[in-house]
């Protein structure tokens, strides 16, 4: 399912932190590894990615080193660093707390529809 | 614009919209490496247009290039610029207003000369500014083999002052941590033959210091060569492993260093100078008469103001080299404590800050060209501080003060250091060694129309 692109944009420096808090990536696999994990909902477009991750980098939230990918071919990966850890925790800290919140209004909010 | 449906095609669509030309091979590389994986995802899954297909997957070219030209921008160093055109412009103002006065000894500074050596140096600074510090890096070999000619051309036409020294050949040495450097950078992943390459070559540099004569460009080249080499084992560039780098390195420079220290004792001038430095008192009527003097100088100064002076004993001829390398003692003297420590802890708070922005890059070469451009000065800096303090081991100009090819020199290993920063959103190591996409000068469209 094609998600509205105004709820991805967003959320999409929280789904990219979030995808290198694990391992080390470069573009292309965490593209890919973001299509699997969504269950194929999230596409999100390479034209998209590289000047988020550059902005990311620029932040200092994310560092980037070059290194030969397991074909052999010389790939950027991108590292989350202390900085970015922290800042992953807040904003996934802060998205539960909105997606909590949206959830409840969606179901009728606390006063009327939850016990 | 037509759509781009190749990868190349898709790669100049993007390249068209980033200004900045040196952002544009960094920024696609990344982007071309993507769209062949994407390629090869799709040729395996069987379609017949992968290419055409991985194209259609990265989104608008023109938007993406848009983008990555508002991130991609050079960063302007006002700050760092402004304080040295500054320093070198106080240098200059002092060294012709404080020996103005000085022409009956014929010891006055050109004021001619010096407004054109600090023009020249404003020129050097902004060449060593808007360089391609990458491109010193891919021909780093190629340079340190230019310097290894220039230098025995300069050897050779360089004029010879009455004690023996090559004139031209003395500045030239300023620039040899730069060259061995880049030498050690294009020896990178060249295994043991590298390494070995990369310590050898600081002899022939060492040879041209003993004939400039410069025991100073001798110290600064060895200084700062032992210094990246020794960053170049920690960062494993010739591709040993890091450990054994080191203590192969760590080994060979400290045999060195011994083998050093071994020919200042032998050495009758050396060690001369030495024993001097510590008890100068002992060599009155020979080396430590300067120092004498020196101290005479300081001892009588004041916080602000001329200091006191013995009237019989005219300034200028009695305090060798008060206008080139003594010159911060004629400061102390002529001005006081006071616009002495400015000029020193200005050349300071430019130092720390040079050397903090090169602790934050990201490139090896990056760091390693601002070690290079920096650490001779910092050297310098204290030798001359010392000497003119009256602790005279080594005289040198102190940097963008005095002397006017020493400073035209100076301002253009700062203008480097700068394009190091002014570069640092894109700076990449691996990416020198890929190609470029090369966007064409000229496009030729052909239509052909049915009549």
């Amino acid at each position: 399912m094609e998600m509205d692109r105004s709820l991805v944009s967003g959320s999409m420096a929280l789904l990219v932190m979030k995808l290198l808090e694990g391992s080390d990536m470069y573009g292309y696999q965490m593209i890919e590894t973001l299509k699997q994990r969504s269950d194929d909902t999230f596409h999100l477009k390479a034209g998209t990615l590289y000047p988020l991750l550059h902005s990311l980098e620029e932040k200092g939230l994310v560092s980037a080193y070059e290194r030969e990918a397991a074909a052999g071919k010389p790939r950027r990966y991108y590292h989350l660093t202390e900085e970015g850890r922290a800042a992953l925790a807040e904003k996934e800290a802060a998205w539960n707390q909105y997606a909590r919140a949206v959830t409840r209004v969606l179901k009728g909010g606390v006063c009327c529809g939850e016990a | 614009m037509e759509k781009p449906d190749t990868i190349r095609s898709y790669l100049e669509a993007v390249a068209e919209q980033i200004r900045w030309r040196r952002a544009r091979p960094v920024v696609t590389w990344e982007l071309e490496r993507h769209l062949e994986d994407q390629r090869d995802a799709f040729a395996a899954e069987g379609h017949e247009n992968a290419e055409a297909m991985a194209v259609a997957e990265m989104g608008d070219p023109v938007s993406v290039g848009a983008e990555l030209d508002r991130m991609h921008r050079p960063r302007p160093q006002w700050g760092l610029l402004a304080l040295a055109i500054l320093l070198a412009l106080a240098g200059t103002v002092l060294r012709v207003w404080l020996t103005a006065d000085w022409d009956t000894y014929y010891m006055d500074v050109n004021p001619y000369k010096a407004a054109l050596a600090f023009l020249l140096g404003g020129g050097a600074l902004l060449a060593g500014y808007f360089l391609d510090y990458g491109k010193l890096g891919r021909r780093g070999g190629w340079i340190y083999l230019g310097a290894l000619v220039v230098s025995f051309l300069l050897l050779v036409a360089s004029p010879k002052t009455l004690n023996g020294v090559r004139y031209y050949l003395r500045y030239a040495v300023l620039l040899y941590p730069l060259a061995y450097v880049l030498w050690v950078y294009a020896c990178r992943k060249k295994g043991w033959l590298g390494l070995l390459a990369a310590m050898a070559g600081v002899l022939p540099l060492l040879w041209f210091c003993q004939y400039a004569p410069s025991t100073l460009g001798a110290f600064l080249l060895l200084s700062t060569g032992t210094l990246v080499l020794l960053v170049a084992a920690w960062q494993d560039w010739f591709g040993l492993g890091r450990q054994k780098t080191l203590w192969v390195t760590a080994a060979c420079t400290g045999a060195a260093g011994i083998a050093g220290v071994r020919y200042i004792f032998r050495n009758a001038y050396t060690s001369t100078r030495l024993a001097a430095f510590l008890h100068p008192e002992q060599f009155l009527d020979g080396a430590g008469y300067h120092t004498f003097q020196i101290r005479s100088a300081v001892s009588g100064a004041r916080w602000l103001g001329q200091g006191s002076w013995n009237p019989e004993n005219p300034y200028p001829l009695t305090v060798s080299g008060s206008d080139s390398d003594t010159f911060l003692t004629t400061l102390i003297h002529r001005l006081g404590w006071l616009p002495f420590l400015a000029v020193v802890l200005a050349f300071a708070a430019l130092a720390v800050w040079i050397l903090l922005r090169c602790l934050r890059q990201s490139s090896q070469l990056g760091k390693a060209v601002v070690l290079a451009a920096l650490l001779p000065l910092c050297i310098q800096s204290l030798f001359s501080t010392a000497w003119n303090l009256g602790f005279t081991l080594l005289s040198s100009p102190f940097p963008l003060i005095t002397g006017n090819t020493s400073t035209v020199l100076d301002l253009f290993l700062i203008g480097l250091c700068l394009s190091v920063f002014r570069e640092e959103r894109i700076a990449r190591d691996s990416a020198y060694d890929y190609h470029k996409v090369r966007l064409p000068r000229y496009r030729i469209k052909i239509m052909i129309q049915k009549v």
